[in-house]
Formats: C-alpha cells, sequence, structure tokens
C-alpha cells in the first residue's frame, strides 16, 4: 500500500525535477538531448591561425568543436559565451565544446593563451543564421 | 523498497537527465565568464642558445635569445601586448657585446574580425620568420639566410596601421612606419644595418608595409608581403633612396610529419649609385651597395618520430640562394663572395612540443673564385614556455 501511496507522488517529484534540470542546463547542452547528432567541426590551432578561422551554423542547430594544436598550448574563447578552454599541446590530445547558440549572429573565437609573437592574430568567427 | 518501484517513466527521465548532468559539469569546469574587468596575462616567452663552429674558425657558445612576452587587457577591446629581448645574453655600454631590444610594444583596438588598428612597436609582416620566430616552430639553429641578409629579421620599428580578416582566411595587415637608414646598408648584409628599431626614428619620411595571407585550409599559409620606404635622409644635401622590397612565401603541411616551406625575397634601391658615392665621401671606402638583392629557399622537413611517448625527431634540408649584390648600379662590379647559396640539413628533436633541440651543417658556397664561403656546424636548444 505505501508503494502504491508513493508512486504518483514520485512520478510527480521526478517530472519536477526534470523540468528544473532542463532549464538549468545551458542552452548549448539542451541541443545533446533534442539532436542526438551535432554537426562536427574540426578546428586547427597552430601559430598563429585557426582553421577554418570562418565557421557558418544555423540557429538552433548544435555543433560540436573539436580543437587540436599542432604546435603549443593555445586557449579557445568565445566572446559573449561561456566558452574558454585550454587547447592542450601538439600530440596531447583534442579539447570538445558543445555549442549551440540560440541567438543569430557573429561569435567572434580567439586564442586566449599567449603562445608566441603573433598571438594577437589567432582570431575567427562562428556566423550563426537564422 | 520504495525506490525500486519506480515508474518506468521515472527510470526514463533520470536516465537521460543524469547523464546530461554528468556531461555538463566537465564542460562547466574548462569555462569561465569573461567579466571584461582589466586583466595582465601571465609571463610567457621563449630562449635558445648556440654552438656555432664556422669553418676556419673557434667554435662559439651563444645565449643568443632569451625573450619576455607579456599582455594586458584593458578591456575586451583594448589590448597591450610586449615583448623583450635580450640578445647574446650581455648589455655593456659602447661596447660591442649583445642587445637589448624592445621588439614589440603595441596597443590593439580591437574594432572588428575585418578591422583593427594597431600602434606602438610593431614586428614588419614580411615573410615566415619576422612575425613567427619561437625556436621550436623553424627547422635548423639559426634562422634561414634568407631571412637574415635578404629580409633583416627581426625587423621591427615604430608605426601604426591596420589588421584583420575578411572572408574565409584572407589576412592582412597595412602599416606605416619609421623608415630604414641607407646610410647603414652593406654590400654583404643588404638592408640589415639599417634598421632604427624605434630608437629616436627619423620619421620625416614614413615607410608603408603590408602582407596579405591566405589561411583557408589546414597546414596551408600563402603569403605576399611588400616594404617601401625613402631612406636617405641622413644625407647632406638630402636626396632620397627609395627602397621597395617584395615577398611571396608559401607553407604546406600536408600530413602531421611533412613540412614544405618556400619563400623568394627580391630588393629594389633606388639611387644607388649616388647612394655609394655619398658614403665613399663620407666614410672614405666604397660600400658597393647593390641597387637589387634577391634571395629564395625551399625547404622540405619530415617527422619521422611523432607522438611518441619520447618525443618528435624530425630531419630536414634547404636550399638557400641569396645574393646581396644581385645588380649593381652603373660604374660598380658585384662582390662575387656576396653571391651565395647554401645547403642546409640537420634535425630537431622535440622532448615536448616547446622544446627543441637542434643540429645542422650549412655548406655554403659563393660565386668567388678566391673568397670561400665558410661552413658552419650549429647545435641549439631552443624552447617556449
Amino acid at each position: 500500500m505505501v508503494v502504491l501511496m508513493l508512486k504518483p507522488m514520485l512520478a510527480k517529484a521526478m517530472l519536477v525535477g526534470t523540468i528544473v534540470v532542463t532549464l538549468s542546463t545551458p542552452s548549448s547542452l539542451r541541443g545533446l538531448a533534442q539532436t542526438s547528432q551535432p554537426e562536427i567541426v574540426e578546428i586547427d590551432a597552430e601559430r598563429f591561425s585557426f582553421t577554418p578561422s570562418e565557421i557558418r551554423m544555423k540557429r538552433g542547430v548544435p555543433i560540436e568543436l573539436r580543437i587540436r594544436s599542432d604546435d603549443t598550448n593555445h586557449g579557445f574563447r568565445i566572446l559573449d559565451t561561456d566558452v574558454n578552454v585550454l587547447v592542450p599541446k601538439r600530440g596531447k590530445g583534442t579539447v570538445t565544446v558543445p555549442f549551440r547558440p540560440d541567438k543569430p549572429g557573429r561569435y567572434i573565437f580567439e586564442c586566449t593563451k599567449l603562445c608566441g609573437a603573433g598571438h594577437g592574430f589567432m582570431r575567427g568567427v562562428i556566423i550563426v543564421s537564422e | 523498497m520504495a525506490a525500486l518501484r519506480l515508474p518506468k517513466c521515472a527510470l526514463r527521465v533520470v536516465g537521460i537527465g543524469l547523464p546530461l548532468v554528468l556531461l555538463s559539469t566537465p564542460a562547466r569546469a574548462q569555462t569561465s565568464s569573461d567579466t571584461g574587468a582589466p586583466r595582465t596575462g601571465p609571463l610567457s616567452g621563449y630562449m635558445d642558445f648556440h654552438y656555432n663552429k664556422v669553418e676556419f674558425e673557434d667554435g662559439r657558445l651563444d645565449f643568443h635569445r632569451f625573450v619576455l612576452l607579456f599582455t594586458h587587457s584593458f578591456s575586451e577591446r583594448l589590448r597591450f601586448v610586449g615583448e623583450l629581448e635580450l640578445e647574446h645574453a650581455l648589455v655593456e655600454g659602447l661596447e660591442q657585446a649583445g642587445e637589448l631590444e624592445l621588439e614589440q610594444a603595441y596597443l590593439d583596438f580591437l574594432v572588428s574580425r575585418s578591422f583593427n588598428v594597431r600602434a606602438g612597436m610593431l614586428l614588419m609582416p614580411i615573410g615566415i620568420i619576422n612575425e613567427r620566430h619561437e625556436p621550436p616552430v623553424y627547422y635548423g639553429v639559426e634562422r634561414p639566410f634568407v631571412d637574415t641578409v635578404i629580409i633583416p629579421s627581426t625587423w621591427f620599428e615604430v608605426g601604426a596601421g591596420v589588421h584583420g580578416e575578411v572572408g574565409r582566411g584572407w589576412r592582412y595587415r597595412a602599416y606605416v612606419a619609421s623608415p630604414l637608414n641607407a646610410g647603414e646598408f652593406s654590400a654583404d648584409e643588404g638592408l640589415r644595418g639599417g634598421r632604427q628599431k624605434g630608437a629616436e626614428t627619423n620619421a620625416g619620411r614614413i615607410a608603408t608595409t603590408g602582407r596579405l595571407e591566405w589561411v583557408r585550409y589546414r597546414g596551408l599559409t600563402v603569403g605576399a608581403s611588400f616594404w617601401n620606404g625613402r631612406s636617405g635622409f641622413e644625407f647632406r644635401p638630402r636626396f632620397d633612396v627609395p627602397v621597395t622590397l617584395v615577398e611571396a612565401d608559401a607553407r604546406y603541411r600536408p600530413t602531421d610529419r611533412l613540412e614544405l616551406r618556400g619563400q623568394l625575397a627580391q630588393v629594389y634601391v633606388d639611387n644607388a649609385g649616388q647612394l655609394n658615392d655619398a658614403l665613399t665621401r663620407q666614410i672614405g671606402v666604397g660600400p658597393n651597395i647593390a641597387r637589387s638583392l634577391r634571395g629564395f629557399y625551399l625547404e622540405s622537413g619530415y617527422r619521422f618520430l611523432s607522438g611518441t611517448r619520447a618525443g618528435d625527431v624530425g630531419a630536414f634540408v634547404r636550399y638557400e640562394n641569396f645574393d646581396t649584390q644581385h645588380r649593381m648600379p652603373d660604374g660598380y662590379l658585384p662582390l662575387k663572395e656576396f653571391d651565395r647559396d647554401a645547403w642546409v640539413f640537420g634535425g630537431t628533436y622535440w622532448p615536448d612540443p616547446d622544446i627543441a633541440v637542434k643540429v645542422d651543417f650549412s655548406v655554403m658556397r659563393s660565386q668567388s673564385a678566391v673568397i670561400k664561403a665558410p661552413n658552419s656546424l650549429n647545435i641549439g636548444l631552443g624552447w617556449w614556455f
């Protein structure tokens, strides 16, 4: 009997909990639940460029940025978002960044780890269209 | 017991929700919000020291470069970058020893991706090496000869200009800067002595320089640069020595292991005859400065060990041809010992991507039947941090 009484209560609690978890999850990650296969974009970082340096995507379509370095540590930050990661050195792996912006526009990304004389040139853009 | 009897839909919700929460945790751990507050970046830099054994001379140990880089962001759009270099370890007054150089110290006013303004002490945007010269990123202990006597790297001057990137991988720089001092040009090292290096420079005649670069495909960089300026400001009565440098280069890395490079540079010195006459009157010896200098090189490097726990090992070969007496003004004959070519070959061991242990051997020839160009053995250790 106790089990039968708990059952609807538990179901309600789980429902509320799920809504809370969903709302508190960053928009860039909500896309993972809605679309199981994000588009993968591989980015090569080296002194002093990101290749590609211009990425085009549709609003609401999740992408997964896989960034690797051909030389030293680089940083990868997308301005006006909370994306700010360290790219490991050559041969030390790849950093993966899920990204799904809700607003169309131009999202500038840049290297945040001082990497040499031309560090300031390491910038690029993600262009999000409707 | 109650938990064991959860409805199936609730279990599904937990099954989806829990991985989502777990997925979000490491992502959050790697991110940080940017408040836009001023921040000073960490200190970075590079160093290298060399052993050079030039034919017919004793070997030399030289702590060639000790370089520190630092940054400061006043805001998202206002940034400072500085690069301070100590060359040859020791600076003493009035003696031919090391140099303490301010190679970069500029403010960037970041307006947009395609248009930004930069002012201060700037690296001239010429060729492969001048802006990209950290020891682990190039083969060979010393920089290529072409990047030394045709393009006088490291070449930096005070100035201002714009830079940015348009479309997919078209990058540009365009600056005005202080000019070269033609009074310091020479027959063997070309423009090199004429760099003013931002030290109370003569700004009566402003030089222009620029570079266009295409970096669209992974591993491929193609670039072209120019520099133009009137450089004869030291002479009385005044006369102009317009100097133009044009350059083209490419770097291609078709695989992780193979890297190919090529560069061609040509310098034109107008009124070189008048310049030689004036300098002869001034110093008593004819400097034999050419009206045209030319150099090129081709390089192939291959990492035959890559990604191992012990690091990477690569070998390279480079052919260079450089002539600082390529075309002479009327009445002057070229000094053939400065029409040179070199085969440079060697290897690099990277125990870490930021550390390079290098060795190379240069086989140099000149067109002179009398003066032999010396070969050299070089060993170096360089690192970036």
